[in-house]
């Protein structure tokens, strides 16, 4: 096949964002496709690269055949829909229903955090698995932050074994998601910045375990509450086609959360805290499509 | 011509069940075919038509499955499922029942 035509197709082939055995079909199809009009414009007396030129024009632009493609194949199941928010809905009622100091319920849920994400990623990375992903790596972190609070001598261990394994496995885990899809990985980071907003408002730092404990406890309702409207997001996010409003979704999802944070939290969160956790949480949801964009380029040089 | 691409844009999914129940096609060959039957009225964007088709598959009312030419080349070819004809059937009525209504209008009878 021409140089031009390969081109075109590898185009179609980056903005499609779909998982890999159905790129791979969409891919095959419009190749066949373009071979026979290749043939058929050749043998009607063309030359190669006015044939090429034809071909392409026919087809049109690239990046609308796969936005067009990508959401006549993105919108997901109302099954896939509440899989997908059933982290968030678990999560939101470990609090809601004051579950959340029992060790029994803790353990459970991580158990199946860890069972659904691992089976996720290994049947071919369906949509519904990064929400269950993205709390499947809060133990990571949590482990070592714990870490460093080990008796006098003992946080080299932290430092210098788990924060490197650690960072090393959140890298390619996140790489390996924004190469199946930037979205992916914002979809995975969602409950961060709530998490980052109740821990501040619970100010658990230099205080006594019993103090913050307390205040998590009268907080409580409010989490749940929060983390039900994540699980609302992804399931919308999972049922809409078109990326724009996928990414409208989060961002907005991101704003009410940490609204709902500030307000029922009555002055524990300051203003400049609000702001700065807004400007994290608009990072953090949409920084993965400019490093998606910088892996890209690296990979094409 | 704008208002035309308008009018298919509106009909494609009629256009291509109807074609596909008739026999299975793979995408060139769809094109051509309404080409062809429609004397070079309904010619398509070509880029255009695989998202209809993937969306229509996506919905239940078409079936891909790949095939082998005599040429050994392999085709994707799409096929009406049963949900798709039935869908066929109703948006068959409700283009009859138009066109009966538009002639009625544009043409009618002289009393």
């Amino acid at each position: 096949m021409l140089t031009v035509l390969s081109h075109y197709l590898d185009s179609v082939r980056q903005n499609l964002r779909l998982d890999r055995s159905s790129e791979s079909e969409v891919i095959r199809e419009l190749e066949t496709h373009i071979e026979d009009e290749f043939q058929e414009l050749q043998e009607a007396g063309l030359s190669e690269e006015a044939a090429a030129d034809t071909c392409l024009t026919l087809l049109g632009s690239a990046k609308l055949i796969a936005r067009q493609i990508y959401e006549a194949h993105s919108q997901g199941s109302w099954t896939q829909a509440l899989l997908a928010a059933m982290p968030h809905l678990l999560f939101g009622l470990l609090f809601a229903l004051n579950w959340w100091r029992g060790i029994g319920w803790l353990l459970g849920m991580l158990v199946l955090v860890l069972s659904l994400a691992v089976y996720g990623w290994w049947r071919g990375k369906p949509a519904w698995l990064f929400p269950w992903l993205g709390y499947s790596l809060l133990p990571v972190v949590a482990a070592g932050l714990l870490l460093l609070y080990l008796p006098e001598g003992w946080s080299w261990v932290a430092i210098v074994i788990y924060i490197p394994l650690a960072l090393w496995l959140l890298y390619s885990i996140t790489v390996k998601t924004m190469k199946r899809d930037w979205l992916y990985t914002s979809l995975m980071l969602l409950p961060v910045p709530t998490i980052i907003g109740w821990f501040l408002a619970v100010e658990p730092v230099n205080q006594f375990p019993e103090y913050w404990l307390q205040r998590m406890q009268d907080f409580a309702p409010w989490i749940g509450l929060t983390f039900l409207a994540l699980g609302v997001t992804v399931a919308t996010f999972i049922r809409v086609r078109q990326r724009w409003l996928r990414v409208s979704v989060l961002v907005m999802s991101g704003l009410l959360t940490l609204t709902i944070v500030a307000y029922y939290t009555e002055g524990r969160l300051s203003m400049p805290a609000f702001l700065i956790l807004i400007v994290v949480m608009l990072l953090l949801l949409l920084s993965p499509a400019l490093v998606e964009r910088t892996l890209r380029h690296t990979g094409q040089q | 011509m704008a208002q035309r691409r308008e009018l298919m844009k509106g009909s494609i999914d009629s256009l291509l069940l109807c074609l596909i129940g008739q026999q299975p096609m793979y995408g060139y060959q769809i094109i051509k075919e309404l080409e062809r039957r429609s004397q070079g009225y309904f010619k398509f964007k070509e880029g255009t038509l695989y998202p209809a088709l993937h969306r229509l598959e996506k919905a239940g009312l078409l079936g891909g499955r790949w095939q082998a030419l005599p040429n050994g080349r392999q085709r994707r070819y799409y096929h009406l499922t049963e949900k798709g004809l039935r869908n066929l059937v109703t948006k068959t009525n409700q283009w009859l029942d138009f066109l009966v209504a538009m002639n009625l209008i544009i043409q009618p009878a002289s009393d």
